[in-house]
């Protein structure tokens, strides 16, 4: 059978590769290491108005580091839970699923408690009013009771503090979209697509202290769902068809996507173009998402898979691997980023963006975001080596286990 | 000081008309109240007391659109629902201070300005934008002048009236009518509820130059008829 056909036999029943029986989905590196350059170019961005922010990827493409992150946590949750429930079934998986989502929610808390800390302290001291406005957290100090509420039910959510509570609201979503996977990933793609135009035409969004969630779950859920799919494809040895003409038809859409934000206005002179140009260069539609901005993710994704061994140069090299440690511990990773581009938000404002303290940061930060990431690994390597012996034993476990466990899927 | 005489034809014509003065206020956290004391003193709700003082018999209603935080493209985003669907006859758009901040490029802000002044216009809307506060050390963003310039050049090119806040409030400052703490409260930016009252009573005072004396008329029309 060709790659092909066991390709569309996957897309449409979920159908494992012949022959390839279920993996014990290890790390793959790519995966940590794209992860921790995204949570690196997130934490530039986040200082907005330093000269490197000029050069992140999100200026030469409809896409950026946001929707990478969600396609990998999506693709992360599957090797993780999706694993699980294959392996020990629904409830040990579901029980897990739910630690990490109390564990996410925490986090969001802590870094919310720690930005309103670090701005009370920032505008105390500097009687400068435009932190407040930046992080826009003056509901916090306006009527902090509130606040405190609109903080715990996810429904108030400063400026750069939206991305966790999407990511809560996708990992609990994880179960419906990975059995959906297993029955059928077209199907399930088809509704993940209808819900967001739906949801689009309808104008459903989460609220969120007067307007609405940064990140509409009803849009971000499809690049998660395609994140489940990756994942799945994976953890039973689908591989992907090598079609050159895709190949080609992605290099060609993120040279054009390039070629469209570069310059501004529109190059073409087409009237008709006018209005599509200025929608994508005054700000690509972030909260809803965009056609636009899943084609992109989609051509980045695919050349990636295809061009970007797993084993490859890359990947072992010092860079790469530094990356994968912070990619490897991500929550960790994004909240310490989250806090010090905030501090870097207000240093650069006390020192007037002098260019030699926006480089100062920007590299500072980098190196303490990555030194935390590898920091983190070691430390889990020296605490888990007593516990060694037990992924030696594991892959007879789960053999076993999956024999005993009933499937739901259509084999 | 400079003045605040904003020709406003369609809320003119509307109250001509029909003797109803709908504003909307479009706009980030000084729309949205932040630092008054309650809600109820945010600016456009000190501007509706104002108005309906200045123009009684006339049906006078100010909406409050501000949400914190928000850069100009994503209230041009919010126009069409937010803005036309409420048929205001004037809207006051408080924006560009999170673009400076972010430093969104200024060639990009004068689209996005330009954008929303011609879907009001389309819409038979009258704008008015409100110019960026003034704040203590400026220095702190070098580029808030640039960004300033884009929104006074660019309300005069389009002929959309600017409310001058900034001259405003350094002329506040420099005058010593406020302390400081009166004037931006702990936070420095946001108005406390005397610079809220003040500033509503300024866009008042310049509203009701616009259309009172139509207002006058209707009044006396309406109390003939009542009469």
């Amino acid at each position: 059978m060709s790659l092909d056909s066991s390709f569309k036999r996957f897309m449409l029943f979920g159908r494992p590769a012949e022959g390839g029986a279920l993996r014990a989905a290890g790390r793959d590196t790519r995966i940590d290491m794209v992860r921790g350059l995204a949570l690196l170019i997130i934490f530039i961005n986040h200082m907005p108005g330093n000269v490197v922010s000029a050069y992140m990827p999100n200026n030469f493409g409809f896409s950026d580091a946001a929707d990478a992150f969600v396609l990998l946590a999506g693709v992360s949750a599957t090797f993780a839970y999706g694993g699980l429930i294959e392996t020990r079934g629904f409830s040990i998986a579901a029980l897990k699923l739910g630690g990490r989502l109390w564990t996410l929610y925490i986090a969001h808390l802590a870094v919310f408690i720690l930005v309103c800390g670090v701005i009370a302290v920032a505008v105390t001291q500097t009687q400068n009013p435009l932190y407040i406005e930046a992080i826009n957290i003056q509901p916090f100090f306006r009527d902090t009771g509130e606040a405190l509420i609109g903080a715990l039910t996810l429904t108030y959510q400063p400026s750069y503090l939206d991305i966790l509570p999407l990511y809560i609201v996708l990992l609990a979503l994880f179960p419906a979209i990975y059995y959906g996977v297993r029955l059928s990933p077209a199907l399930t793609l088809f509704c993940s697509l209808a819900i967001w135009q739906v949801a689009l035409a309808l104008d459903l969004h989460l609220p969120n202290s007067g307007g609405h969630w940064f990140f509409n779950p009803f849009a971000w859920q499809v690049i998660f769902t395609l994140g489940v799919i990756l994942g799945r494809s994976v953890q039973l040895g689908v591989t992907m068809p090598r079609l050159r003409w895709l190949d080609a038809a992605a290099v060609a859409f993120l040279l054009f996507a390039w070629l469209v934000k570069i310059p501004t206005g529109n190059p073409t002179g087409v009237a008709l173009l006018n209005d599509w140009f200025d929608s994508v260069q005054l700000g690509s539609d972030k909260t809803n998402l965009a056609w636009s901005r899943l084609f992109h993710l989609g051509a980045l994704a695919w050349l990636v898979i295809r061009w970007l061994p797993a084993g490859g140069m890359l990947t072992r090299s010092v860079v790469g691997r530094a990356l994968a440690c912070s990619g490897r511990n991500s929550l960790h990773v994004f909240c310490v980023g989250i806090v010090l581009a905030i501090i870097g938000q207000i240093v650069l404002a006390e020192t007037s963006f002098a260019l030699d303290v926006q480089l100062l940061l920007c590299a500072g930060g980098v190196t303490l975001l990555t030194g935390l990431g590898i920091f983190l690994s070691w430390y889990r390597s020296i605490t888990s080596r007593d516990q060694r012996a037990e992924p030696a034993k594991a892959p007879g476990v789960a053999s076993s286990a999956q024999a005993r466990l009933p499937s739901f899927s259509s084999r | 000081m400079q003045a605040f005489q904003p020709v406003l034809p369609a809320a003119r014509k509307a109250m001509q008309e029909t003797g109803r003065l709908t504003v909307v206020a479009l706009g980030s956290s000084t729309t949205a109240g932040s630092g008054a004391s309650a809600e109820d003193r945010s600016y456009p709700f000190v501007l509706q007391t104002e108005l309906r003082r200045r123009l009684p018999g006339a049906e006078v209603r100010v909406l409050n659109k501000g949400v914190g935080g928000q850069s100009a493209y994503d209230m041009l985003l919010r126009m069409d629902t937010d803005v036309i669907e409420e048929k205001p006859s004037i809207v006051i758009w408080q924006t560009v201070v999170n673009d400076a901040i972010r430093d969104i490029g200024t060639e990009k802000l004068t689209k996005i300005l330009r954008k929303g002044i011609a879907k009001a216009r389309a819409a038979g809307i009258d704008m008015i934008l409100m110019d960026l506060p003034w704040l203590p050390r400026e220095e702190r963003y070098p580029q808030l002048d640039d960004y300033r310039a884009v929104l006074t050049k660019t309300a005069e090119q389009q002929g959309a009236a600017l409310f001058p806040r900034y001259a405003m409030m350094k002329g506040w400052s420099r005058s010593k009518q406020f302390t400081e703490e009166e004037l931006v409260g702990m936070d420095g930016l946001h108005l406390v509820d005397a610079g809220y009252r003040c500033l509503a009573s300024r866009i008042a005072d310049g509203i009701f130059a616009a259309v009172g004396d139509i207002r006058i008329r209707t009044v006396s029309k309406k109390a003939e008829t009542v009469d």
